[in-house]
């Protein structure tokens, strides 16, 4: 699965989870993006801790898979890549990534 | 004006509002009504997240402080380093932006049967579930001679304002050469790092202002968390400033004497010119008296939904919970609140729950540009929670990554306020 989502990412596509409704997604987008509310700031606010608004779906899921194998240090985000799966990981990438659409500028 | 408050947020920011839901849910006849009882970070996040993912959801928050103050970041407080204002939040966002109906009153007591809750007011609230998160509560029986008359003289300083404002009062008093004794409790109590932090960041105020002061830790236990980071730490930052003995040292802690300001271990009597007390801890005097704890002294509750183990219908978050390896934590507080609410609304409404993401992230400062984090992750096993990874901060560190994370610890405070009490910025 992750090598599945790595290449669709390279192909410029993103996979399609068949098995799951959208609002099923969407909820739980919803639920895994609260995690990520408890250190970065979804107003598109920025500090200390990079800002997660504004990026693409696939930018995001490919930062999540370099936190996970170390690529990218923090043993932070590691700990959240590590527990999410990568189905979780493109659920939420793309939820985020419709929330920035909705952020009032 | 509530759904308009709430249609308005969903138009601004989308986040977390879950816009999609309000169709399939909007057919639902009547609200379902829940009640938190305590606005610290476990209340204060269970009902945004309630108010925010089903709007057929009425949520009320029961809180008897108009403001909250954070016990963390209270430490660089007493080091001077942050005013507590800058530490204190207010409850208009949850009203005004979610909706939720905010009731300042403490809840006198609950009644799973007639499933109501009592105000201390008089008033009787009609719930469908509840969530409890009412904090600690000192266990003073355990300490000869300190109990809460005695906090006045001298603080425990881990319930955040006032006693936070003493102690600090306390410190800037003292004279330069005096010995600052601070009494480490038994585990568990709220926040393994934190009286460690405290000792830290005391030093780092000494070390500026009074530099011929030291600090004694009396402990209750033979070790403490992240020992080795602090150890290095007071090396490095204030050596030969702070004394720390553990209870095999000093045989234990006997007995408060608070007319004489010492401290009475069975091996000897350390006299002290401010003194902190933080005493043993337990589940808050509400989870007490309303038949939510077990005989650890803390509230067992499922892994899942956090409902209690002892009376259905009823959920408990944060310090008060007994939840296996997840410590008490305000982030910790926040992440069972999230699963808790999304539990709830979808036992309410019908929707889907995913799977509860539970973590723990800590900053701790061991001075003002020298902070450590670690990050845990948990899973739900066997009818209780497990540590699945835990990452820390390693002693060898540059200063500069102590630095970068010393940053990364403002930036999280600012994030996690707005997560917790909403978003101001709007
Ligand atoms: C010095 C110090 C430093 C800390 N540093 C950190 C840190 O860096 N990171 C971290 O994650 N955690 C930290 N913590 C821990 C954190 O403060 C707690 O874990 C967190 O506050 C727990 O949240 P809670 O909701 O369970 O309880 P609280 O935040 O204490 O909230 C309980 C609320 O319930 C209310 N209440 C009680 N009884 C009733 C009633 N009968 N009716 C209505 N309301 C009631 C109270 O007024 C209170 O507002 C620190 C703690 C201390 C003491």
């Amino acid at each position: 699965m992750r090598k599945i989502i790595a290449v669709s990412i390279a192909a410029g596509s993103f996979i399609i989870l068949a098995d799951r409704s959208q609002a099923a997604d969407r909820d739980g987008g919803a639920q895994l993006a609260a995690m990520c509310a408890s250190c970065h700031r979804l107003d598109g606010g920025d500090g200390g801790i990079p800002t997660i608004l504004g990026m693409s779906p696939e930018m995001l899921a490919r930062a999540m898979l370099a936190y996970r194998s170390r690529e990218r240090p923090s043993h932070i985000m590691r700990a959240i890549a590590l527990s999410l799966s990568d189905e979780e990981i493109v659920i939420v990438a793309r939820y985020l990534a419709a929330l920035n659409k909705q952020v009032r500028p | 004006m509530k759904s308009r408050t709430r249609r308005e947020f969903v138009y601004l920011t989308g986040a977390m509002a879950l816009a999609a839901l309000g169709p399939r849910l909007a057919a639902s006849e009547s609200k379902a009504r829940v009640v938190v009882v305590g606005g610290g970070i476990g209340g204060a996040t269970a009902a945004k997240y309630l108010a925010v993912s089903a709007p057929t959801i009425e949520v009320t928050l029961v809180e008897p402080k108009p403001n909250y103050t954070t016990c963390f970041f209270s430490n660089l407080y007493l080091a001077g380093l942050c005013s507590l204002d800058s530490l204190t939040h207010g409850y208009e966002t949850l009203a005004q932006r979610y909706g939720i109906n905010v009731i300042h009153d403490s809840v006198a007591a609950v009644d799973p049967v007639a499933k109501t809750v009592g105000l201390k007011s008089g008033p009787k609230l009609t719930y469908d579930r509840v969530v409890v998160a009412p904090g600690i509560a000192f266990n003073y029986d355990a300490l000869a001679g300190y109990d809460e008359a005695a906090t006045q003289v001298i603080p425990h300083a881990w319930n955040a304002g006032l006693q936070t404002q003493l102690l600090r009062r306390q410190l800037e008093s003292m004279e330069d050469g005096g010995v600052f004794v601070l009494v480490a409790p038994p585990n568990p109590f709220r926040c393994p790092p934190a009286p460690y932090e405290r000792a830290s960041l005391v030093a780092y105020y000494f070390k500026q202002h009074k530099p011929r002061s030291r600090i004694l830790i009396l402990d209750a236990k033979d070790s403490f968390n992240a020992q080795d980071l602090f150890l290095d730490a007071w090396e490095r930052h204030y050596r030969g400033m702070i004394e720390w003995l553990p209870a095999q040292f000093t045989g234990g802690i006997k007995a408060i004497d608070v007319k004489e300001r010492s401290v009475k271990t069975a091996s000897e009597t350390f006299k002290a010119a401010v003194a902190n007390v933080i005493p043993p801890q337990r589940a808050g005097q509400f989870a007490q008296q309303n038949g939510l704890v077990d005989q650890s002294g803390w509230c067992p509750i499922d892994p899942i939904t956090f409902e209690s183990k002892l009376q259905p219908g009823i959920h408990v978050v944060g310090d008060a919970s007994s939840a296996g390896d997840m410590p008490k934590s305000a982030f910790v507080a926040n992440s069972q609140a999230k699963a808790c609410a999304f539990a709830i609304a979808a036992a309410l409404t019908g929707s889907e729950r995913q799977s509860p993401h539970l973590f723990n992230t800590c900053y701790t400062h061991l001075g003002p540009d020298d902070a450590v984090s670690n990050a845990v992750s948990f899973k739900p096993v066997a009818g209780t929670i497990k540590i699945v990874d835990n990452f820390v901060s390693q002693v060898q560190e540059s200063a500069e990554t102590r630095h970068r994370t010393a940053r990364e610890a403002q930036s999280w405070y600012a994030a996690f306020m707005r997560d917790t009490f909403g978003y101001a910025a709007f």
